[in-house]
């Protein structure tokens, strides 16, 4: 066991982790990842996708809610702006698709600095609001710029190909995801420990104190929300494309809800809870349905019916038992059984 | 002496409630200087129009030849205001080492861009300002403690972090908004001892509200005397002890309502 953590150098002391144990296993379930569209049937690679299509908005979500803690409603305007702004530019237009996902995040950054400047005056409930009202109105804009966006009908997107690449396959997608995932994941991590990342955190935790630490409240509050969403338009243009058809609907309001449970479930600030987060989440529906399923195929059959309905039901279930039970999160926990590991049989 | 900080008529209303009212005062390089008052004096007002939290409703702050009135709210720290606050106001989720990193947010320039790779100069600069945490860990002798987090941490230990954090910033002028309240006479006199080191090892000016009499009186080179948002006395420990209007805003007047007995209260001010 080890009786304590000793370092020599500075660098050591600012790097992402120093056990060589967390490096060993993440590269081992990178590949395992990378192996899982080769060996998983179709369902299942389509649940992979999306989990990992998620995981990239989530973290997108997480540096404005978890690090800044200002709570926005309004993602998924950034989402399926993220997702038009890539099927205009590499659909309609029929530019390289690298350009296509550099204008779905631009175009998102650059809108979130709109809603973004009223959260220089408003916190809490009330910026949860405005950012709410601001979901609503993109969809409406998307819808009446018809001459840009084919208004209500959509855009057909096809599956990407660059760099001599072809994403065409479900598998390939499969992988394209995977590595954004994994570079949105080092992005954030490396964000945090950074000056910028530390002020993100500093004005949620004491916004005077961080002033007076020579934070720019409202400049680093725009920055959260423009890198915030620069993320969450990537994954929005993902999503374009794993539905392979853009349109308004395909981007209901209760993505945003979804996010929000997400990020509370898995464990508000941290990365790690963010994928934690996802994966309970996203698989709670498919569970839920195979419990219903044990019921007979009526109760399947209740599920198909009013999918949307019982999923807005156990998102509120589980916001609540996990604010009630373990505010936390998913990551609570594990650190719970991490220490559990190492100190068994004392408890602490 | 060059005179580091002058505040000269300086005024704050909320309303109309005068919390400041034409404070005129000077902090020499090098001293350590007290404001002294009873509750609701104004010393924390004073505090927060030094350190741009509050803007003045009238009067000058002149820090190191630059107008404060020009100063940005969030350059403060950046020109080398450093600052405790009266109720602790630390990053209560982060650990001791990143509450102090967190102090040393003017000193670094990465961007976003370069925050996210974490390359080249984000790391260069990420280590250096990990260098000179470790220093000023090492200087208030929380080495023990540089991986907890802040909040579970005793009410001395946060204090002793949130002064290495305003210390991280490098100031020129370190304003402490009593460091020692609620503190048992040993901590206390370990405070008093940093705050000594800080001025001597570290050439950091001080300006400090207290409230501990023993330690204003003990190590301070000038102090203040606040009533009602007025400055009624200012000289040397010795000058501040023996000033009537002091004795008066401390005791009440000579026809006063209930004045505490005599010896109790000599000893409270001297």
């Amino acid at each position: 066991m080890r009786s304590g953590t000793f370092k020599e150098t500075y660098p050591e002391l600012i790097a992402l982790t120093d056990s060589r144990l967390v490096w060993f296993w993440g590269a081992v379930l990178a590949i395992a990842l990378a192996a899982a569209p080769y060996l998983v049937n179709a369902y299942l690679l389509s649940l992979l996708t999306a989990i990992l299509i998620t995981v990239t908005g989530v973290l997108g979500l997480n540096i404005l809610t978890g690090y800044t803690g200002l709570i926005s409603l309004g993602h998924v305007g950034f989402l399926v702006t993220g997702a038009y702004g890539y099927a205009v530019v590499s659909g309609r237009w029929g530019l390289p698709p690298l350009l296509g996902f550099a204008a779905s995040g631009s175009v998102a950054a650059l809108l979130s600095l709109v809603v973004g400047a009223p959260s220089l005056r408003l916190r809490g409930l009330y910026l949860a609001i405005t950012t709410l009202a601001f979901a609503f109105i993109v969809s409406h804009l998307i819808i009446e710029a018809a001459p840009l966006t084919n208004g209500a009908r959509g855009i057909t997107v096809e599956r990407p190909s660059f760099g001599g690449l072809s994403f065409a396959s479900d598998q390939a997608f499969a992988h394209l995801c995977l590595a954004i995932a994994i570079l949105t994941l080092f992005g954030t991590l490396n964000l945090r420990r950074s000056r910028i990342g530390r002020a993100f955190v500093a004005i949620r935790d004491n916004d005077i104190a961080a002033r007076a630490m020579g934070v720019n409240l409202h400049a680093y509050k725009l920055l959260a929300f423009t890198t915030s969403a620069f993320v969450t338009g990537i994954a929005g243009a993902l999503y374009g494309i794993y539905l392979s058809y853009v349109s308004v609907e395909g981007f209901p309001f209760l993505l945003s809800i979804e996010a929000l449970a997400i990020l509370i479930v898995g464990g508000l600030g941290s990365p790690l809870g963010a994928i934690l987060g996802t994966i309970f989440v996203t698989l709670l529906p498919e569970l839920t349905r195979s419990a219903l399923a044990m019921f007979g195929s009526e109760a399947e059959a209740l599920f198909s019916t009013g999918a949307q309905e019982l999923k807005s039901i156990l998102y509120g279930v589980v916001i609540i038992l996990f604010l009630r039970f373990e505010p936390r999160g998913l990551v609570g926990i594990w650190h719970d059984i991490r220490r559990l590991w190492v100190h068994w049989p004392l408890r602490f | 002496m060059t005179v580091l900080l002058s505040v000269q008529g300086l005024s704050k209303t909320f309303g109309g409630l005068k919390a400041v009212s034409g404070v005129d005062l000077d902090v020499a390089e090098g001293e350590i200087c007290s404001v002294i008052g009873p509750n609701g004096a104004g010393k924390t007002t004073l505090f927060n129009l030094i350190s741009g939290v509050l803007p003045p409703s009238a009067g000058r702050l002149v820090f190191a030849g630059r107008d404060l009135r020009e100063i940005r709210p969030w350059h403060f720290a950046g020109i080398g205001i450093g600052r405790t606050f009266q109720n602790l106001a630390l990053f209560k989720h982060g650990t001791v080492a990143e509450n102090m990193l967190t102090g040393r947010h003017v000193h670094l320039r990465s961007t976003v861009f370069d925050a996210v790779l974490h390359l080249g100069r984000t790391r260069r600069e990420e280590i250096a300002a990990r260098r000179r945490i470790e220093e000023i860990i090492e200087f208030l002798e929380i080495e023990h403690i540089r991986d907890a987090v802040v909040g579970t941490l005793s009410y001395g230990q946060q204090k002793r972090v949130e002064l290495g954090r305003a210390l991280a910033s490098d100031p020129k002028l370190l304003l402490l908004d009593e460091m020692v309240s609620g503190m048992n006479r040993e901590e206390t006199e370990d405070i008093a001892r940093f705050i000594l080191d800080i001025r001597d090892q570290l050439g950091i000016t001080i300006l400090m509200i207290e409230h501990d009499m023993r330690i204003v009186m003990d190590i301070s080179d000038r102090v203040h005397v606040l009533n009602f948002g007025e400055k009624i006395a200012g000289g040397t420990p010795d000058e501040v002890r023996s000033d009537p209007a002091v004795l008066e805003a401390y005791l009440g007047s000579k026809h006063g309502r209930a004045e505490p007995a005599r010896g109790e209260a000599a000893a409270h001010v001297g």
